[in-house]
């Protein structure tokens, strides 16, 4: 009868190695496809500003040319043809999660206003992508701030100055600067969508372009 | 069943201060790595690696060569963050501590000391000429499969990750294929 | 679910430096104690002489993957949250034949060439400067091989995903390899130490 005090030490570590082996095909991972939000890691993202980027920020990185980020404009197809922010793709909402987007890409979702990108955000999160952002205030925020900037009253140096670099960026984008829009004023025309902008990038100022904490997680 | 090997180590004795110990079961061994394995996956949600630090370290010198050629290209950008400084990298700092860990356990058992590893029919100038073109191509391979043996074979292994137990057997057998050719070097 | 503490929330990134570099520790240590920071060790596993780099090598990934399965089986762990580097099966095939090679002619990999260079081996300094030479030499080609790097992008995959077996049940099946690899190889060693001995 094999005792198991005979056996060396190494064939002690196969027999456990087995024992927990053989254990371990009735364990349940359930890894892959179930969206579980966990919702204290979502809000502590969300705390820490982890979950958003600015249009400034975006703005700057389109400037500089970064290509270490996807752009996805989650609108349908007649939304994007009219008009997209430049370098951006196409993946409607709901084909969110169909497979266009690696779970390790570094993505920054935008639709019209903040809550769709949101809720492809926390469903992303939930299916352990870990670098998806969203534009904050999509293209309304994208369209106030960069695309058209509004002409401060009375100004300040330095809000003159900022004013200023905001107008470069609008030109490069293929805005225009305006006066403070009056309440039922005529929304402002938006630019065709070019493939590359015809104006020279502006200089920016330092640390104009940068995002939140990026975490990089290769080997 | 003893398949201890008591490693007779090369030559350049100097420097060591007692006999040098003879290595660890690599059951034992493999499974305090394992442990640590499990700890980087608990603690942080990753596992180990080592060529990403030398990404992390090139990016950074390249940054500071030439910053705008770094940014536009593909591949170096990745490691170049705005705001944080690319060698406050998670893998950095973790192949500083094997650094430290290696240093450690080689005191501790006496296996400290400058030498070179090869077998006795190679000459150290050509033995240190092959490290150096081994080492680039390791360089290559890593780069194209996004890890090695740390990164994609233990950690990768252990999470049973497609592309990493793939890579894991061409490991094997790229090098089975060529051992042959190179055995001068070893023995 | 508790882990990955840090994904959690738990703490943030400084200290993450901080827990990477002690974990880094117990990786060199350990590598160190199994004899990895000596070249003439490793590649004694593909002179089929010494074969404790797949020993140490296997009993490390079964290790782990069985604490993962247990750690996850027992709700603490989500795996969700652990990170898992995407499929480029064309790109890896490649890299791992290259790999191979780099390891025979080099004598070393990465991680371990840290560890030689820690204990004094002028070879091992000498691989780090090589590797980063190469690494080099491949960010600055990026543009020309930029088509093989993203070959055969299939996402992130896990082997129960694409085999359609259960999680637990391949967990057991690597076991079972592993296990009788170890015995194999204990076998090959034997035969070889006999084969010298005779000579």
């Amino acid at each position: 009868m094999l005792s198991l005090s005979k056996l060396s030490l190494n064939q002690k570590l196969g027999v456990v190695a087995l024992a927990l082996g053989a254990l371990a095909v009735f364990a349940n991972v359930a890894p892959g496809h179930t969206v579980k939000v966990n919702a204290k890691e979502l809000l502590t993202g969300v705390a820490r500003a982890e979950d958003h980027v600015t249009p400034q920020e975006l703005a700057a990185w389109i400037i500089e040319g970064r290509a270490d980020y996807r752009l996805v404009d989650i609108r349908d197809e007649e939304a994007f043809a009219e008009y997209h922010i430049p370098t951006a793709e196409n993946v409607p909402l709901a084909a969110v999660t169909d497979g266009a987007l690696g779970r390790t890409d570094k993505l920054v979702l935008y639709g019209d206003g903040g809550i769709h990108a949101a809720q492809a955000w926390m469903v992303l999160r939930g299916r352990g992508y870990t670098r998806v952002y969203t534009l904050l205030e999509g293209l309304d925020a994208w369209k106030d701030e960069v695309l058209f900037p509004v002409m401060p009253e009375s100004p300040t140096a330095e809000q003159q100055a900022r004013f200023e670099r905001a107008v470069q960026v609008a030109k490069f984008f293929g805005g225009q600067p305006r006066a403070a829009a009056a309440p039922g004023a005529e929304p402002m025309a938006l630019p065709v969508t070019a493939a590359a902008p015809a104006v020279a990038p502006p200089t920016l100022p330092a640390g104009a372009g940068s995002g939140p904490k990026k975490k990089r997680e290769g080997c | 069943m003893a398949s201890v090997t008591h490693d007779v180590v090369d030559e350049a004795a100097a420097g060591r201060t007692r006999a040098a110990q003879p290595y660890m079961n690599p059951y034992l061994a493999g499974i305090g790595l394992g442990l640590v394995l499990l700890a980087a996956f608990v603690l942080v949600g990753r596992g180990l690696g080592a060529s990403g630090a030398f990404n992390s370290t090139i990016a950074w010198l390249v940054s500071l060569v030439a910053p705008g050629y770094a940014k536009s290209n593909e591949f170096l950008s990745a490691y170049l963050e705005e705001g944080t400084h690319p060698l406050k990298a998670w893998l950095v700092f973790e192949v500083v501590g094997a650094f430290v860990g290696a240093l450690l356990s080689g005191l501790l058992a006496g296996r400290v000391g400058l030498g070179v590893e090869k077998g006795p029919r190679v000459s150290v100038g050509t033995r240190l000429a092959l490290a150096f073109v081994g080492g680039g191509l390791m360089a290559v391979g890593a780069a194209f499969a996004r890890g090695c043996t740390s990164g994609q074979a233990l950690t990768g292994g252990a999470l049973l990750n497609l592309g990493s137990w793939a890579f894991m057997m061409c490991v094997f057998g790229g090098a089975y294929a060529v051992a042959a050719f190179f055995r001068r070097q070893w023995r | 679910m508790s882990a990955p503490f840090y994904k959690l929330g738990a703490f943030g990134d400084e200290a993450s430096l901080i827990v990477a570099f002690l974990i880094g520790i117990g990786f060199g240590f350990f590598l160190e104690r199994g004899g990895f920071g000596s070249a003439k060790k490793l590649v004694s596993q593909f002179y089929l002489n010494d074969l404790s780099v797949f020993k140490m090598m296997f009993t490390a990934i079964v290790t782990a993957m069985l604490g993962v399965t247990y750690l996850s089986w027992a709700g603490f762990l989500d795996l969700n949250l652990v990170y898992l580097v995407p499929t480029y099966w064309v790109a890896q095939v490649a890299g791992g034949l290259v790999l191979g090679v780099g390891f025979v002619v080099g004598g070393y990999c990465p991680g371990t060439s840290i560890v030689a260079t820690a204990t004094g081996k002028l070879d091992g300094l000498v691989f780090v400067l090589g590797f980063a030479a190469g690494t080099l030499g491949f960010a600055l080609a990026f543009p020309l091989v930029k088509g093989l790097y993203t070959a055969g992008d299939v996402g992130t995959k896990t082997l129960p995903q694409v085999l359609g077996i259960p999680y637990g049940i391949l967990v057991f099946g690597v076991v079972l390899m592993a296990v009788g690899g170890f015995m194999g190889a204990t076998w090959v060693e034997r035969k070889m130490a006999a084969r010298a001995a005779a000579e």
